[in-house]
């Protein structure tokens, strides 16, 4: 390269730089609106295979087994998530979803209170293009009822073994599994989980007046 | 296809590191054609006698930054999906100085070492084998270093978000000290060279070009 061609060249990409930066204040932001695509027939054949869910004992598993890359992610207001939330859950509102990212190798968990919040921001995430998401079924109450106090249903060997599983995973969370049935206790006396042994790790835990109010609607039917 | 293409899941890790070996190639053949494999070409930018540091760095950080804001613009690239490192103040500053200082002492920065190593430079032996050491140290004392590592968290953050201003406005301004910059280390050296005793480089033009070409490719 002689000289004055090199000395031209530098011109040349000072200029370019300069063209290129005099332009960018005109050209408005270079963030993406980020426009979803809703692609319909995706959504309803995971729906249908059930792959946009999980029990709040398939959760409970993978917070235990400290799944590699999994998010869960609390729906609910700040004051609700402050009072108690799932361990390991972080907080995020549904307005902050469409500018929230997530890298791709994660696995996304969302929960509300019950499930419908949950499911929409399923659907938000999903039209995103993020494919590892799942909404816990039932939301908080499940996480209640099923992890933190789960109960035996009835006396069969399947139901006696399904106990057991939830009863480990319960008792790691710092629930309290009740295997009596007659001796289930009145909404002021429901046991709180017992304090520092929430799976190791500094988890706020639910109050006594959550637990009850969860009862509470689970024995209306909703 | 939108980029970033691991981040959207187009190619998964084995592709991933396929393409950091490559561009990392391509980054380490780019410094050395700058001339920056060499810890005395960097231990001048130090006495201001050679900036050639400076023009690579400045040329590198200009073409990223309209290379991403233009692609972002163009909706070739999302922008939100690519990472920006959170901010955490008083171990940033206290790192930034370990790092200045190491690199004054040394010669030599942790890529510009990589590079030095790699075309038998003793010096760049040593600073990797130091590099590695400091990593496996700090390594196993994580746990203690914990609570100093996560202090003054301020999230992430750009300049735009921090002054208030439209991103193409920072772009510009950014390009404009650039310029002033080049121009700004070209009388610079020019007086170094017009001080000394040495005779002029026979071939200064192309000298020149060297660490601006350096820096687009890096």
């Amino acid at each position: 390269m002689t000289d004055g061609r090199g000395r031209r060249l530098t011109r040349w990409l000072a200029g370019a730089a300069l063209a290129l930066g005099v332009l960018a204040p005109l050209a408005g932001s270079p963030y993406s609106s980020r426009h979803a695509v809703i692609d319909v027939a995706s959504l309803a054949r995971s729906v249908a295979r059930e792959e946009d869910h999980v029990t709040a004992l398939e959760l409970a598993q993978w917070i235990k087994d400290r799944r590699p890359g999994l998010r869960v992610l609390d729906l609910r207001s700040p004051e609700e998530y402050t009072a108690y939330h799932v361990p390991r859950a972080e907080h995020l509102s549904l307005d902050s979803l469409a500018t929230t990212t997530f890298r791709a190798d994660e696995t996304i968990v969302l929960y509300s209170e019950g499930g419908p919040h949950a499911a929409q921001a399923w659907v938000f995430l999903r039209a995103l293009g993020y494919q590892r998401v799942f909404f816990l079924r039932g939301g908080l109450y499940e996480w209640l009822e099923q992890v933190m106090n789960p109960t035996l249903g009835d006396t069969t060997p399947a139901a006696r073994a399904a106990f057991a599983h939830a009863a480990e995973l319960s008792r790691y969370f710092g629930g309290v599994p009740r295997s009596d049935l007659r001796a289930m206790p009145a909404d002021d006396a429901i046991p709180l989980p017992r304090a520092g042994s929430s799976g190791g790790s500094a988890v706020p835990l639910p109050s006594k007046r959550t637990v009850s109010r969860v009862l509470q609607i689970r024995r209306r039917g909703c | 296809m939108t980029a970033p293409y691991f981040e959207l899941g187009y190619f998964g890790t084995r592709g991933a590191l396929v393409a950091a070996l490559v561009i990392g190639i391509a980054f380490g053949w780019c410094l050395e054609s700058a001339g920056m494999g060499s810890a005395r070409k960097l231990a001048a930018q130090f006495y201001l006698t050679d900036l050639t540091v400076f023009k690579v760095m400045f040329s590198a950080i200009v073409t990223t930054m309209l290379g991403l804001f233009w692609l972002g613009r163009l909706g070739v690239l999302d922008l939100s999906r690519v990472y920006v490192p959170e901010t955490f103040l008083l171990p940033q500053l206290v790192g930034g100085l370990v790092f200045g200082i190491g690199f004054a002492l040394g010669g030599l920065c942790p890529g510009t070492s990589c590079v030095a190593a790699v075309t038998g430079r003793l010096d760049g032996v040593a600073l990797v084998l130091g590099m590695w050491s400091g990593v496996l140290a700090t390594g196993l004392a994580f746990p203690s270093l914990r609570a100093f590592y996560e202090r003054t968290p301020r999230g992430t953050l750009t300049l735009p978000q921090v002054f208030h201003v439209p991103y193409g406005v920072v772009v510009l301004l950014l390009v404009i000290v650039a310029l002033a910059g080049f121009r700004g280390a070209e009388w610079i050296e020019a007086r170094a060279t017009s001080r000394s005793d040495e005779p002029p480089l026979p071939n200064a033009s192309r000298e020149a070009t060297r660490p601006v070409a350096g820096g687009i490719g890096v």
